[in-house]
């Protein structure tokens, strides 16, 4: 893209903190005047639409209007992930973004909210520009909460971060024999609840930030994990992996179960379906001569 | 082209949409409508979808400016309703987090105000040196902003000595920049002319609209949440609750920036004080019932309501935010005033939704309506 840059914000329900980062890059040290970027108040003034927040019923119109009177090359970015995919508003009822539905998006920055240093970085890639960026507050403090890792070592597939993530930004899906936990962090907080709640410490926010892409399906993180099949009648229904940790922990918490290891490991590899099945003693004689078990008697 | 940008035909809308009809005459507002719902989320049904954890997450967003008093009011109406009492340290570190929060919404509140007054010295040194505190937050909390500090039944993050250490010598270097904040407003200062006698809020009008924070301070009450309802570690620091009498965006503008040498205050007390120990407890289950708790955010009071049944997921949550107490001050404050100060005006709130830049006319003569942008 060439000639001057003119930007102009559009806000539609957000929290308002990507429009504070916008404002934000104005300050000398950010260096928005070196790309030769200017921010303008009306649409009519502007060739780039930044759009923050995720657009509402009131909103929606607004943001075709503004987008009509926009010059060419009629550059859209959604600014922060509510413009992304609505983030944590996204089941709210008067929802009807994101703003990529109204008006066609080119960038994404991802980020909740993306720092200046992310946007500016951002506008001036999309400018085919480099920044310097030698200066401290280009990089992350320690503890920064920003993209996603997986530890694919020690990541057991329990999906206990799906359960407490805020927004709704990880998914646990199945597939022939894996399990994929993924996560969308264009979708995501950063609320770091995943990070806390993850049982083996598998899930971890990196110091990650620049998250800039022009194809809003490229925003994940996943991991896949083996998935068990059951003892009894074979199908796939918990990862390999969460058996044995919930064994080691079972012992470690309980001393008096150590000796019945085997058999609490042989109940564990049966899926929940077969264990529906056992509704009388007949019943579970034949499933426990199938696994050929002895049967305990206290 | 720098002088552009930095200085530039930019506005800084700070804020979201809401559109302001002014029925104005020979340039002057005889009267006020205000249109609000651009920013509609519908947040409270979504906090009956979530459980007490997640709700953190969702009411930190409810406004970026001012996000941890959110989470801190959230949380302590929360903790009602678990009943969970929560460590000392915790305290302490929360009134630090909210302080903090604090300087940087009323120093970035100053740059809009510089803005609208044409002053991009002021706008441009104010941004800068609040920088600072944008930093110091990002060190402390992990984000700049929705940095989810406040937890049920604690803090997430503690300040160990080489943090607190440099919390200080940020405190230092923001003391400069609030001494001359104030002394722009002061007798002679820069900013006094443009901002002296124009959108007056009267001591009996602010207290009849209801309106709290800095804009009630601003008409001469001395009310402050953190005074007259003590959370927090609020009720064993030592503050001042400042007020300002003639009600003008002087006085409003004047109570924030001698507030933020409190704040300053304040953090350097409770770093001093820190009690050692636990940063936070783990909450239980909750009772069924209903809590109402507040807390004074950077724009004035906030009120949270929460009904619970008894499961994870709250029933209803109501919350009432300091700018929609304030909102409706301003059509006291812009009637009878003349349009070209109206920006400011309405500026002088600290509206977290504000987007003036669309104002319609109406001319009560032929009942036409036309847009114009404010200067």
């Amino acid at each position: 893209m060439s000639g001057k840059i003119s930007v102009y914000r559009f806000m539609s329900a957000g929290c308002n903190g990507c429009d504070v980062q916008i404002l934000e890059c104005l300050v000398p040290r950010y260096k928005l005047a070196e790309l030769g970027v200017d921010v303008v108040f009306t649409p009519e003034e502007a060739n780039v639409l930044a759009i923050t927040g995720g657009i509402n019923v009131k909103g929606r119109e607004e943001l075709k209007k503004a987008y009509e009177k926009l010059k060419p090359p009629k550059l859209v970015v959604a600014v922060g992930n509510c413009a992304v995919t609505k983030e944590i508003f996204d089941k709210g009822y008067p929802m009807v973004g994101p703003p990529d539905q109204i008006a066609p998006v080119k960038f994404y920055i991802s980020g909740c909210p993306p720092r200046p240093q992310a946007i500016v970085t951002a506008i001036a890639k999309a400018l085919g520009a480099t920044l310097e960026e030698k200066e401290g507050y280009w990089a992350t403090p320690e503890g920064f909460r920003g993209k996603h890792e997986f530890d694919s070592e020690k990541c057991m597939g329990c999906g206990a971060c799906a359960q407490v993530c805020s927004s709704d930004a990880i998914d646990v899906l199945e597939d022939y024999g894996k399990r994929i936990i993924k996560v969308d962090y264009g979708h995501c907080s950063f609320c770091a609840f995943c990070q806390d709640e993850c049982p083996t410490e598998a899930i971890k926010l990196t110091r990650e930030y620049h998250l800039l892409t022009d194809n809003r399906n490229t925003t994940n993180v996943t991991n896949e994990v083996e998935l068990f099949k059951c003892a009894s009648c074979g199908t796939y229904f918990v990862p390999a992996r969460q058996i044995d940790w919930a064994l080691e922990r079972i012992e470690s918490e309980v001393s008096e179960y150590k000796d019945f290891r085997n058999n609490l490991k042989a109940a564990m590899e049966i899926c929940q379906n077969c264990r529906r099945e056992i509704r009388n003693i007949k019943n579970a004689k034949k499933l426990l001569s199938q696994l050929s078990l002895k049967v305990q008697t206290i | 082209m720098p002088e552009i940008v930095q200085i530039g035909p930019y506005r800084p809308q700070l804020v979201e949409p809401e559109r302001f009809e002014l029925v104005v005459e020979n340039n002057k507002i005889i009267d006020v409508n205000i249109e609000l719902g651009y920013v509609h989320r519908g947040i409270e049904k979504l906090f009956t979808t979530k459980t007490y954890m997640q709700n953190l997450a969702l009411a930190e967003r409810i406004c970026g400016i001012c996000s941890g008093v959110h989470t801190l009011c959230y949380a302590q109406t929360a903790e009602g309703v678990i009943d969970v009492t929560i460590p000392d340290r915790a305290r302490y570190l929360r009134c630090i987090y909210t302080e903090i929060e604090r300087l940087h919404s009323h120093y970035l509140w100053f740059g809009v105000l510089a803005h609208s007054l044409h002053e991009p010295d002021v706008f441009l040194r104010t941004m800068g040196e609040r920088e600072q505190v944008q930093d110091l937050l990002e060190y402390l909390t992990g984000n700049r902003m929705n940095y989810l500090i406040n937890t049920i039944g604690g803090v997430r993050r503690d300040i160990n000595p080489e943090k607190a250490e440099k919390t200080r010598k940020v405190m230092e270097s923001m003391k400069k920049l609030s001494n001359y904040l104030i002394s722009l407003l002061d007798d002679n200062g820069r900013l006094t002319k443009k901002t002296k006698g124009i959108g007056i809020l009267p001591k009996e009008k602010a207290l009849a609209l209801g309106a709290v924070g800095p804009t009630l301070r601003g008409s001469g009450i001395k009310s402050d949440v953190r005074k007259d309802d003590p959370y927090a570690a609020y009720g064993e620091l030592d503050f001042e609750v400042i007020t300002e009498e003639d009600g003008d965006v002087r006085a409003k503008s004047l109570v924030r920036a001698r507030e933020t040498v409190e704040s300053i205050k304040i953090i350097e007390q409770a770093l001093d004080k820190l009690p050692s120990g636990e940063i936070a407890v783990k909450p239980g289950e909750p009772l069924e019932k209903e809590e109402v708790g507040r807390a004074e955010a950077p724009r004035g009071e906030l009120v949270y309501y929460i009904k619970s049944n008894g499961t994870n997921v709250p029933e209803r949550v109501k919350v009432r935010t300091p700018s929609f107490a304030n909102d409706f001050t301003l059509i006291e404050m812009l009637r009878g005033d003349l349009l070209d100060n109206a920006r400011v005006i309405i500026e002088s709130i600290d509206p977290c939704f504000a987007c003036t830049d669309r104002v319609t006319v109406v001319d009560v003569k032929t009942g036409k309506k036309r847009k114009v942008i404010l200067k």
